[in-house]
């Protein structure tokens, strides 16, 4: 009987420790931050702990400076700062804290798609602009000479002008088409777009 | 490290883009003094409202090419399901392997070391043709797509001839 009862306390033991090691194995984690060890991976870390805070309550509800001053004090604990919130019990920072400014591209989103995402750019001039072809344009009529080198040549000068020269004309030739069709469609009388 | 095997390999595919070029696409590195960093234009398919437009992108190679594939940003505006508003293409065969969360591509539609810069820009062509709305990276074009398709080819229209200065 002796032998049986000690079996069972072992077990349980056994029990209540593997959980309490699973559960500091995989549950603590997602809690509380990791520990980055340079100021920029902290610096990183908080932004993204910022960007899911506001996520929750929206970003007009708690400031980003509210949110770092918190999370600057319990040490980057997400869980923490979100409970403040919702209590009420969020403090507003002294005017000696002030944060670095937000890095200029967001910090990346949680989804997964994540590395396609890039910030949007200023609108990109036209592709007369981007490869300077305006003066093409007016002399293009007379048909690029046509000897079109197309073989890969040795020398890598002598590629990077056929290169060069390939993307110029098939540039323009669109554009000469564009032109024909909408001078055609003008002529038809406005014809459907 | 002059010749590394990223080096190498665009090197052969520029030259092979060169000799034999597929219809209406053009491609090669910006400078050959960095092999990882390519322009292409690509012709828009006929019988769709890209027909008639070039449109420019760029090509950044990761060093250890073709092992990871490169990412590719049109430059300039492509309204499309599956360009992003920055430019950026997002297509099946510029995911590497096993990168792919919602399980709907197969993994021999995703990039491998088999594929090649032809291929990618050749999938590109038909991606503007048939876009895939299964996967929108750009949701305003994706829903118009679908839901108004006359507006989505007029807007189209309208940036091709945007591109080519007109």
């Amino acid at each position: 009987m002796a032998d049986e009862q000690v079996s069972l306390t072992s077990l349980i033991l056994i029990i209540i420790l593997g959980g309490l090691i699973i559960r500091y194995l995989f549950f603590s984690s997602p809690a509380q931050t990791p520990r980055p060890r340079d100021a920029q991976a902290i610096s990183r870390a908080r932004e993204a702990a910022v960007e899911r805070i506001q996520q929750i309550f929206g970003p007009d509800r708690v400031d980003r400076r509210t949110i770092l001053w918190d999370l600057h004090r319990n040490g980057g604990n997400i869980a923490a700062t979100t409970e403040r919130i919702l209590a009420g019990r969020i403090e507003t920072p002294p005017i000696t804290f002030q944060p670095p400014p937000p890095p200029t591209s967001p910090s990346p989103s949680a989804t997964q798609t994540q590395p396609f995402k890039a910030p949007p750019k200023p609108a990109e001039p036209d592709l007369i602009t981007r490869y300077k072809l305006q003066d093409k344009i007016r002399a293009d009529s007379e048909a690029e000479s046509s000897a079109k080198s197309k073989a890969w040549s040795s020398n890598r000068n002598e590629r990077q002008a056929s290169l060069q020269r390939r993307r110029d004309e098939m540039i323009l030739a669109a554009r000469r088409k564009m032109e024909a069709k909408i001078a055609a469609e003008k002529a038809a009388g406005n014809a459907p777009q | 490290m002059a010749q590394s095997t990223a080096h190498r390999r665009l090197l052969q595919e520029y030259k092979m883009l060169t000799n034999n070029p597929p219809d209406g696409i053009t491609a090669g590195p910006v400078s050959e003094d960095d092999m990882l960093h390519w322009e292409a234009l690509i012709q828009g398919p006929e019988g769709t409202p890209f027909e008639g437009g070039v449109f420019a992108a760029e090509l950044k190679f990761p060093k250890d090419y073709p092992l990871a594939p490169p990412k590719m940003t049109f430059l300039g505006e492509v309204f499309h399901p599956n360009v992003y508003q920055s430019g950026l293409v997002c297509i099946s065969i510029l995911h590497p392997p096993g990168d792919d969360p919602n399980h709907y591509e197969h993994a021999s539609e995703r990039w491998s070391p088999i594929q090649s810069v032809e291929k990618i820009l050749i999938s590109v062509m038909s991606m503007l043709a048939e876009p895939n709305d299964e996967s929108p990276a750009n949701v305003e074009a994706a829903k118009m797509w679908r839901e108004n398709r006359p507006e989505y080819e007029r807007k189209v229209r309208e940036s091709v001839r945007h591109m080519l200065g007109l």
